[in-house]
């Protein structure tokens, strides 16, 4: 039989584990534009808060990051419910893995797109100001899409990194790749052969992620020229 | 009744001030020249006038209609209600000297941005104008769908052109349109300008182009160290310069 019956329980891990990316990315992404936005703002406070989150967590491993906050938000809502006198809530694994996901990669994104945002020449959001935009359509007619193209090749870098990183959320006890695999190897004392089937999972998740930023790369680089040698 | 009156603008860098003090009125159909050397200041006063950059103090009318200010805490203005600047400045369109057409849209796209997302306009409507204006500056439908970096500079600015005309502006800005150019492509777009000139649009216009200034305008300043040292007809200014700062810089510009 495929896969010696295990493909169904497979399959369900990848689907987590690609819901999981998927919302992560989502959310980490508009953490990386708000934080972005806070580390190019004129208010200093601003600005400090988005440096102090940017530097420590990225200066701290996923894995302990993961635990930490993990913990954290069970023991900050346990004190939470306490203080209220209500029972206790158990928070969601799923849950705790998009938000602890999303709040490490949004500082990664953070840093792609400060970058992008400061590579957009300053003369097009002038030539939007002064055109009567409001700093909401400059940003979404103009700075957003230039920025984009110089943040994509970050973003699909940060993806990458991000799908692999889903793989840790299995010690905080979700059903993903990792965990189905694994469950599949020692039930039929076939590790290797599992490893390599998650494995080849992940591999296809990113491949085919490649090919709709490819996409996007050439959609956001409309009107540039390309040097020809 | 002046289309367009600034009074007393001052602007500092810091404690550099880098205008003191410079007024300007124009009429419907005039065309001003603002002539000086660099670091007189004639692009910030010009900046300042839609607010790209914010002046120290001053009063800024449009149509008889005063820009309402308030002085922030590094005692720059803000313009009182962001909205009122923003309709002022969809009516004082700029071209400036490095074109900044947006990189990422084409010809037509850049030209009917705002008048669409800005004035409110219909796609049919926005693009029966940009069609006409982009007539207008010598450019034809092959050209519509290119994007900015493959045209030429003179072409670019054109287009830019054509994008100011596109808001129908009440006056346009001119922010050094030819500096940026090769001198072979400068002649295009002074034929453009001159050809809005004649139609009567009201222009003011940072040149450091000498025969524009005496054959386009009808009234020129000279900015020297954020003043105006010398202003008046082009034909009594640039010929018969009275400030020895005037007589200076045009023997150096014009040969």
């Amino acid at each position: 039989m495929f896969l010696s019956g295990f493909g169904p329980l497979i399959l369900a891990g990848t689907w987590v584990t690609l819901k999981l990316s998927l919302l992560s990315l989502i959310l980490s992404m508009l953490i990386g534009l708000a934080g972005a936005s806070s580390r190019l703002a004129k208010a200093g406070l601003l600005r400090g808060w988005a440096t102090v989150y940017t530097t420590l967590i990225r200066s701290v491993p996923d894995l302990v990051l993961m635990l930490l906050l993990f913990y954290s938000l069970q023991l900050g809502l346990n004190q939470c419910t306490e203080a209220l006198g209500m029972e206790q809530i158990d928070i969601d694994p799923f849950l705790a893995g998009v938000v602890t996901l999303a709040f490490i990669y949004g500082a990664y994104f953070t840093e792609t797109f400060r970058g992008a945002f400061l590579s957009v020449p300053a003369g097009q959001i002038e030539a939007a100001i002064a055109y009567g935009m409001t700093p909401w359509q400059s940003f979404r007619r103009v700075l957003f899409p230039q920025m984009m193209r110089f943040a994509l090749p970050g973003i699909a870098n940060n993806w990458q990194v991000l799908i692999k990183a889903t793989a840790l959320v299995s010690i905080i006890g979700l059903a993903d790749i990792v965990k189905a695999t694994q469950d599949a190897g020692k039930a039929t004392m076939q590790m290797f052969l599992f490893a390599v089937v998650g494995a080849l999972m992940y591999l296809l998740i990113t491949t085919v992620s490649n090919l709709l930023l490819i996409w996007l790369e050439n959609h956001y680089s409309a009107g540039v020229r390309k040097a020809v040698l | 009744m002046y289309k367009l009156t600034v009074n007393g603008l001052h602007k500092k860098y810091g404690q550099h001030e880098v205008l003191k003090g410079v007024s300007l009125k124009a009429k419907a159909g005039d065309v001003i020249s603002i002539i000086g050397s660099s670091g007189s200041g004639k692009s910030t006063f010009l900046r300042c006038i839609n607010f790209l950059e914010q002046p120290c103090a001053g009063e800024i009318s449009l149509n008889g209609e005063l820009l309402q200010t308030v002085l922030d805490k590094k005692g720059s203005q803000r313009a009182r209600d962001p909205k009122q600047l923003q309709k002022m400045r969809t009516e004082l369109s700029m071209v400036f000297q490095h074109f900044n057409l947006w990189s990422h849209m084409t010809v037509l796209e850049n030209i009917m941005e705002a008048p669409m997302h800005v004035l409110g306009l219909s796609r049919a409507e926005a693009l029966q104008r940009a069609r006409k204006y982009l007539a207008k500056v010598g450019l034809n439908e092959q050209q519509e769908n290119k994007y900015p970096a493959h045209l030429s500079g003179g072409q670019q600015q054109r287009v830019a052109i054509a994008r100011a005309l596109a808001m129908e502006p009440e006056v346009m800005l001119f922010d050094e349109p030819t500096s940026a150019l090769d001198p072979e492509l400068v002649g295009e777009v002074l034929r453009v300008m001159q050809a809005l000139a004649e139609e009567g649009r009201t222009m003011v216009v940072v040149t450091h182009e000498m025969g524009f200034a005496r054959n386009v305008s009808n009234h020129v300043i000279f900015l020297h160290q954020g003043r105006i040292e010398e202003e008046g007809h082009p034909a009594q200014v640039l010929s018969q310069p009275k400030s020895e700062r005037l007589q200076q810089f045009l023997s150096g510009s014009l040969k």
